[in-house]
């Protein structure tokens, strides 16, 4: 565990502001945070705080920001394959087969080495018998498990997961998130996940933190310091879970009232 | 119930006692059964043939059902109406005595180059001016304003340019291909969404690589569209311009079938025009749908 304390992501002072026609809105302000090497770490907020902002914005899918970001001390320029991306619809190319998908950010690499990584992580991800079927014909939580092995065949330096499991039913919710466990235990790849379900970021990470609404800002940073794989009904999984669902709810106070 | 049913049913119940459920019936009548059962058996693929396609060719054999009832009948006359058969035999003859081949050579030709000029003019100026909004300003004016001119009426200029020429037919065609394939190209990748893009450019892909992998592939229905409404406008506009300036093809026959008065050699034409743009339709749908076959869409 040499680099487990190395600081993976580092976001300074991090900015932005969407203009329309009529207004501006920020959509964060003076973000500040550190994520280590090897963290899976969840951004926890209400729709609308920011949070996919955010991870859009470290994935080098958005631009015009004030501050920095780096990733392992270099800035982050635009997407590139060292950072993976899952985002809430597996946005699996309908046109390609499922292996195809999985090798589609392999297309520089030679044919057999591509081949190889495409078997073995279609194998981790439970889903060799689907190689040759399209995406329209396997159901949401196989599509998303694809998006993850085509994301983690480039062995990203860091993964960014939006909501990944958002179109998921419970129990295939369930079922992802410890595969998703086990992938992160396997892999160590830094794993950043937004997600507005709280059980969810519990019982994932390392590290919550927690976006306050309009402008978004990190409210808090709550750690999770529980063995793994956890246990959803133990005591101690229940108390941090309370603790984030309250902050939530001091949060929210204001966003729940009307004016008639 | 009168005394003759009870008689027969005393009958049946003393005559049958054994094994009532088996028919042996007459032996002649068990054959007759069992040559029936062979007979319809062998026939039932073709039937269900027909009961699968019976609803696709129920208009068409009505139709030709009622043209020839109409002929025989001698509803309208035969000047204006040959029956189907007096068409056939002028097909017949068109084939064997005249030229029909050369004719429809030519007219094939004349489409082939036609619509490869104006499908592979029409694809690459869709794809430029598709991917950069400044090619699609730089040619859309002119585009525009030369699209408003049908075919036909460039034709006269072509003929004085290029003569009656293989070369000045298959331009007018080509131009008749053009805009529905550029239309057609420039939508389906102006269409291709910003999510699929955004996949590609995790994975650090040039525009080539885009192009190929996943605008093309994501524009392609969109592109056959294009693609089989030009086809249909080729094989039609080969026929005009045949009409009216050329001394072979189809189009020169209907023209020469009209002066002459030839009402059976015109349906001959007419059907020929017909059969062969709708099986070059079914062809370019077979190729669209084993290219598309990734494309799951509502059954009907």
């Amino acid at each position: 565990m040499s680099n487990s304390h190395q600081i993976g992501l580092e976001i300074n002072r991090l900015t932005k502001t969407f203009n329309t026609d009529r207004l501006a809105v920020t959509a964060l302000e003076n973000v500040d945070l550190k994520i280590r090497k090897g963290q899976f770490a969840s951004i926890v907020g209400t729709s609308g705080c920011g949070k996919t902002t955010l991870l859009r914005i470290v994935a080098g899918l958005e631009n015009d920001f004030d501050g920095s970001i780096e990733l392992d001390g270099k800035d982050i320029k635009g997407p590139s394959k060292d950072k993976g991306v899952i985002f809430q619809e597996h946005r699996l190319l309908p046109w390609l087969t499922i292996e195809e998908n999985v090798g589609f950010g392999l297309v520089s690499r030679p044919a057999a080495e591509r081949r190889e990584l495409v078997e073995r992580y279609l194998a981790l991800v439970g889903l060799k018998k689907f190689a040759k079927a399209y995406p329209a014909q396997i159901s949401g939580g196989m599509a998303q498990r694809a998006a993850i092995a085509r994301a983690l065949v480039n062995k990203p330096k860091i993964l960014l997961l939006d909501e990944p499991f958002g179109a998921l039913d419970a129990i295939t919710r369930m079922h992802m998130h410890s595969e998703l466990e086990k992938i992160w235990l396997d892999e160590k790849t830094t794993m950043v996940m937004v997600t507005h379900d709280v059980e969810e970021a519990v019982y994932l990470s390392d590290v919550v933190i927690l976006m306050s609404h309009r402008p978004g800002r990190i409210k808090k940073i709550i750690p999770v310091p529980l063995a793994r794989p956890r246990n959803r009904s133990h005591p101690d999984f229940l108390a941090i879970k309370r603790e984030l669902l309250e902050e939530f709810h001091l949060n929210n106070k204001d966003i729940f009232t009307y004016e008639i | 119930m009168s005394a003759e049913n009870i008689q027969l049913l005393a009958r049946n119940v003393s005559a049958v006692p054994a094994k009532p459920k088996e028919y042996v019936g007459h032996p002649n009548t068990a054959g007759y059964y069992w040559r029936i059962r062979r007979a319809l058996a062998k026939i039932k693929p073709v039937l269900a043939l027909l009961k699968d396609k019976s609803l696709d060719w129920a208009l068409p054999v009505g139709i030709l059902l009622l043209w020839e009832i109409s002929t025989q009948l001698h509803w309208v006359k035969p000047v204006f109406l040959p029956g189907p058969r007096e068409v056939a035999e002028s097909f017949y003859d068109l084939l064997v005595n005249q030229d029909l081949l050369l004719d429809f050579r030519a007219s094939a030709i004349e489409v082939v180059l036609g619509f490869s000029l104006g499908a592979v003019l029409g694809l690459l100026t869709g794809i430029g001016a598709g991917l950069s909004h400044s090619v699609e300003r730089f040619l859309g004016t002119t585009l525009n304003a030369f699209r408003q001119v049908p075919p036909l009426a460039w034709l006269p200029l072509l003929v004085l340019w290029i003569g009656i020429s293989l070369f000045a037919k298959s331009v007018m065609i080509g131009k008749a291909v053009f805009f529905p394939v550029f239309l057609n190209t420039l939508q389906g990748i102006r269409g291709v969404s910003k999510k699929y893009i955004e996949v590609a450019s995790i994975f650090e892909y040039n525009q080539a690589l885009l192009l190929r992998r996943v605008i093309l592939p994501a524009a392609l229905p969109s592109i056959f569209v294009g693609l089989r409404y030009g086809a249909g406008l080729a094989w039609a506009t080969v026929i005009v311009a045949e009409m009216l300036g050329s001394r072979v093809g189809l189009g020169f026959l209907l023209t020469r079938a009209q002066e002459m008065l030839l009402t059976a050699q015109l349906f001959v034409v007419i059907v020929i025009i017909g059969a062969v743009g709708y099986l070059v339709d079914v062809a370019l749908r077979k190729i669209e749908n084993n290219l598309l076959r990734w494309k799951k869409g509502f059954a009907g």
